[in-house]
């Protein structure tokens, strides 16, 4: 039988992975859809949007990388207890995707002085803002993001911060250590173990 | 004084300290005195008939309030003695408390993934307005206006088309609210017109959510503010 869940993105790990890591964590099967960059023009017209990772199950069609990592979340019971505990979940999750969004432009820059100009004000700005303040959650939190224990917001982390290194060039966590730890211990899980062995090997 | 000899005892407790004893709401709402992204949450409890204290700072002394701030950020919702941030995650739990959200994960998935849709539109307006370098954002306003704008509110307007009046599920939800409560933020930030002028089904669905009892009654007595 075919899986009941189908995700669809380009062929990399990307805004994905997050899911790819649930879907995984959870053991529950579904088709990795992986769409070269070369046929995208023909794809991007059949999501409402425009836009990929996109999530198919029982005939429907929904898109939005976030909000389909806590669906997700939910199914393989990495979500918060109550509502206010899913409220710290979701808090962190969206500004570690704040940080993401302040690197964005650098992807889009073509001209490399302005590039690295761009990379400039991350570095000194976005990044030492952020990161000693994500190390004083997990510090306070056991060595994960949110509630003291391994929630959706620990895979969120581990799968977009690997994403600044890609914009950036660099080793973002090089001076981080309990973020890298925090990261290292969602890779160790042996269903992700498993997966980063052997998942197919893409740029970005 | 008296008109008779008769004192009246109403049914009404009499309280010989001539005060009102009142709790505290149990939900702290601080942000800028603007609607822009604390007004989402404010709709929800309103109309979930939830009270809160809405807390507006005089923008002189957000210098000081910042660095005690999550993250530097404001709006922030107190409850119970902790301290929650991030507008949309705030929203999604006043959704909760007022009863807006799905009727399973999926349905959530689906009442989410539009919110988000409309958070980016906002994101992408908010680049534009809020660019500092003059050429930047001179070069910036023809694509916003003539793509973006057009792109999104084309297939917000169908998805509203599609969903008898409704931005998720064919029925009112929470991403309605959010929707038409950013409106007057996401107006101003384009200039001060009209973004729904030429989108019928949007502008409907934005006299739906404003015709609500408790969203009338809110819009009614809230500040009035530009944004």
């Amino acid at each position: 039988m075919a899986p009941s869940y189908k995700l669809t993105y380009f062929d990399g790990r990307g805004l994905a992975e997050t899911s790819r890591f649930l879907f995984k964590y959870g053991g529950i099967e579904f088709e990795d859809v992986r769409i070269k960059k070369e046929e995208w023009p023909q794809w991007k017209e059949k999501f409402a949007f425009g836009q990929v990772p996109v999530l198919e199950h029982e005939g429907k069609q929904v898109g939005q990388s976030i909000a389909i990592a806590r669906y997700l979340a939910k199914k393989v019971k990495l979500a918060g207890n109550d509502d206010w505990e899913n409220l710290e979940i979701d808090a962190i999750v969206d500004t570690i995707n704040d940080l993401r969004l302040k690197l964005v432009p650098i992807f889009y820059e073509q001209d490399e002085a302005k590039k690295k100009a761009l990379i400039e004000v991350v570095s000194k700005e976005s990044f030492p803002y952020y990161l000693p303040r994500l190390e004083t959650v997990v510090k306070k939190n056991n060595g994960h993001f949110a509630l003291g224990r391994l929630t959706w917001a620990d895979f969120y982390f581990a799968t977009i911060s690997p994403v600044f290194d890609f914009f950036t060039g660099s080793d973002t966590l090089a001076d981080y250590p309990t973020l890298k730890a925090a990261r290292e211990k969602v890779n160790e899980i042996p269903a992700i173990k498993k997966w980063i062995e052997t998942r197919p090997k893409t740029d970005f | 004084m008296m008109e008779g000899a008769c004192i009246k005892r109403t049914r009404k407790s009499i309280n010989i300290f001539n005060t009102t004893e009142e709790m505290a709401p149990a939900y702290k709402l601080t942000y800028f005195p603007v609607e822009a992204l604390a007004e989402p949450i404010r709709f929800l409890f309103s109309y979930g008939g939830i009270e809160f204290e809405d807390f507006r700072f005089d923008r002189e002394n957000w210098p000081q309030m910042k660095p005690n701030m999550p993250f530097g950020q404001v709006p922030v919702l107190e409850h119970n003695g902790k301290v929650a941030h991030q507008s949309i995650a705030m929203a999604r739990y006043a959704a909760k408390k007022a009863k807006l959200v799905g009727n399973d994960e999926w349905e959530d998935l689906e009442i989410d993934a539009i919110v988000d849709t409309v958070n980016d539109l906002r994101q992408k307006i908010a680049l534009y307005h809020y660019e500092a370098d003059a050429a930047v954002k001179e070069s910036r306003k023809e694509p916003l206006f003539k793509e973006t704008l057009p792109y999104y509110l084309q297939r917000l307007d169908a998805v509203v088309k599609a969903n008898n009046g409704h931005l998720a599920l064919g029925k009112l939800t929470w991403a309605d609210l959010y929707f038409v409560a950013i409106l007057k933020y996401l107006n101003s930030m384009c200039g001060g017109n009209d973004i729904l002028a030429d989108y019928p089904n949007l502008t409907a669905l934005k006299n739906t959510v404003l015709e609500l009892p408790a969203i009338k009654t809110w819009v009614e007595k809230r500040p009035n503010t530009d944004m």
